[in-house]
């Protein structure tokens, strides 16, 4: 245990003095609603509304918040599977914003994705094997089908398949076999940042953990980068070296683990924290519980997101919309009180 | 670990035998589905037979022979012979010859090309697929028939008999296929597994063909299967009232179409009740294939 601790340490440590290799800037996912006879664009749902980040090479960026509140959209926004109204995606030093077709192809070879649901994220209709080995089909034309076979081999022995998975379809596969399946696929082409969209939300408790395990060996096997979107909190705690918390399309807080965990300074994210679930007993602990429901990101409220339900909300609140402002070294906070 | 990690990347996975693909799974659905494969078994005879037609008997099928005119059916000619003195047997296995010709033709051709509109009007969705639904609601707004005769008038010397009428049949045919195709690929690309192709590096054109048909095939076979037995009856229809394939050319419709006549509807019953049964029966065989091909592809059916 004490290892473990120690290494998460120096992970930590390590990663700081390293270099960006995601930067979102200002980042706008905006959803057009359309009505009307000619189905006209009549308002947007602002799905992502100006998030700013950036993830350190090696390290792991945890990403959460309640359902609906952009997790997933700013995940397909960055690798490009859904296009951003504004803002900028730097990956690697290149701006990956306005790239399209042939080029947009070609890049992303360096970033991939682990889907949130094991059952719809598998072609029902291709071999375990082919749909390991399709990514370096599609970016390695020229190589012999042994060579990727002898690959895929590889993978699926080292997310821990079955080596007669080859010739299986993923029917045949219970969810988080399924699910190594996804993380073998994603890890065919080495990329640099994997984005793992909630990976182990659908999957039993005692297969979560498994799956995590998998994912941190694979990171340092494969010197990988990941942002981990999730909206439990300790899957998150676990995973994550530094963490991102959102609400309603908005970053709210961004601070490594344990600042996050031991002393968190916006409303919402103290509100979090508090309920999560605590193992003992004997242990009481102050839950903070909000009020009403999340406002809709179609009508967003005035001024701060949170401000509708904010215990600790003032007058100006719902005037001015705070900025994401390091308020202690290395932590951001978007949030009135600490201005 | 090294050593393990070795061992087990230079076994060749061997192929177990329990690896059933989605497909194979249907193929075993569909054997045992007694109707169906009985259906089955009576089309591929219906086929055989009208196709080897010109090697199971040497009959010239377009020569008139007033000696044998309107005979009933004897040890000589099966089921008697016409007006004109021909075999009603052998022109029975001719007709069914254009008959299916017909029905096939027009269904690869319609299926074909509503499965590429719909499919790319579906992927592509937004301008793309407004222009190319508009499209297809143009022609599926053509009254049909009026255009097959006109149609049929205009290229009628330009391609040889049988193939205006399919010809015909498909350029107005296809709009069906198209919209369903585009309803079940839109469906279908909301899967993950469409992003995931995308995100690893498949251009549009890979995950129509590669990832979205293979899924919606099943729906595109049953389709085609009472596409089938449509433009079978289509053909039979339009050449009963005379705008289908020429009248010299024999097929089940054309055969039926001389019924016309109060004398031979009265007396000579051999002349167009087989080509109605042979026709009755394999529009019921297709259907019912067409049925069990459904069942078996529902992975929620279990028979």
């Amino acid at each position: 245990m004490n290892i473990t601790i120690n290494n998460e340490n120096s992970m930590t440590a390590k990663t700081k003095s390293k270099k960006n290799l995601l930067e979102v800037k200002h980042l706008k996912t905006y959803y057009p609603v359309k009505g009307g006879f000619f189905r006209r664009t009549i308002g947007h749902v602002k799905a992502v509304d100006n998030v700013s980040f950036e993830i350190r090479k090696g390290e792991t960026f945890g990403l959460v918040g309640e359902s609906g509140c952009g997790k997933s959209t700013t995940g397909r926004t960055i690798l490009r599977l859904l296009s951003p109204t504004e803002g900028q995606i730097i990956f690697d030093g290149n701006d990956i914003t306005n790239l399209s077709g042939n080029k947009l192809r070609e890049a992303r070879k360096d970033f991939q994705m682990v889907f949130q649901d094991p059952y719809a994220s598998l072609n029902p209709m291709q071999m375990v094997g082919d749909i390991i080995g399709e990514p370096i089909k599609n970016f390695y034309p020229g190589k012999q089908k042994k060579e990727i076979k002898e690959e895929v081999m590889d993978l699926i022995f080292r997310v821990g398949l079955p080596s007669d998975a080859y010739y299986k379809y993923a029917h045949e596969f219970s969810g988080g076999q399924r699910q190594r399946i996804g993380i073998a696929r994603a890890l065919a082409l080495k990329p640099k940042l994997i984005v793992a969209d909630e990976p182990v939300s659908a999957l039993d408790v005692s297969v979560q953990s498994q799956v995590l395990n998998l994912l941190k060996e694979l990171q340092d096997e494969f010197d990988l980068t990941y942002l981990f979107i999730a909206h439990d909190l300790s899957v998150v705690k676990h995973m994550s070296d530094r963490i991102g918390v959102m609400y309603l399309g908005n970053l709210i807080e961004v601070a490594d683990k344990h600042s996050i965990y031991d002393e968190p300074l916006h409303p919402y994210t103290q509100a979090l924290i508090s309920a999560i679930p605590e193992p003992d007993p004997d242990r009481k602990k102050e839950r903070i519980v909000l009020q009403g429901d999340v406002p809709s990101p179609s009508n967003p409220p005035s001024g701060c997101p949170f401000h509708t339900r904010c215990p600790m909300a003032k007058e100006a609140c719902s005037e001015i919309k705070p900025k994401l402002k390091e308020v202690k070294p290395d932590h951001r906070v978007a949030c009135i009180l600490y201005d | 670990m090294e050593a393990l990690t070795e061992k087990n990347t230079n076994q060749t996975p061997s192929k177990p035998p329990k690896n059933m693909s989605p497909w194979a799974i249907a193929r075993r659905k569909f054997v045992r589905n007694k109707l169906a494969m009985t259906s089955s078994v009576f089309l591929l005879i219906v086929m055989i037979a009208s196709f080897l037609a010109p090697y199971i008997t040497t009959v010239d099928i377009s020569r008139v022979n007033l000696g044998q005119m309107s005979l009933p059916p004897s040890s000589e000619h099966w089921l008697g012979t016409d007006k004109s003195g021909r075999d009603v047997f052998v022109r029975l296995l001719y007709g069914g010859r254009v008959s299916l010709l017909v029905g096939l033709a027009c269904t690869f051709l319609i299926v074909v090309f509503g499965t590429i509109v719909g499919s790319i009007a579906g992927y592509f969705g937004g301008v793309v697929d407004s222009v190319l639904m508009r499209f297809t609601d143009f022609i599926l707004n053509f009254p049909f028939l009026v255009f097959v005769i006109v149609l049929n008038a205009i290229l009628f010397g330009h391609l040889s008999g049988v193939w205006v009428l399919i010809v015909v049949i498909s350029v107005l045919g296809w709009g069906g296929v198209a919209r369903l195709v585009r309803s079940k690929i839109l469906s279908e690309k909301e899967n993950e597994y469409i992003l995931a192709a995308i995100s690893i590096g498949c251009r549009p054109s890979k995950v129509i063909i590669k990832h979205l048909l293979p899924n919606v095939l099943s729906t595109i076979i049953v389709q085609a299967t009472i596409l089938f037995a449509t433009m079978i009856v289509a053909e039979s229809g339009l050449s009963y009232l005379g705008f289908g394939v020429p009248t010299e050319v024999p097929s089940w419709g054309n055969m039926l179409s001389t019924s016309r006549d109060p004398d031979v509807m009265q007396n000579m019953p051999w002349t167009w009740i087989p080509p109605a049964i042979v026709l009755t029966l394999t529009i019921l065989s297709i259907n019912f294939i067409g049925e069990g091909i459904k069942d078996a592809l529902n992975p929620k059916s279990y028979r």
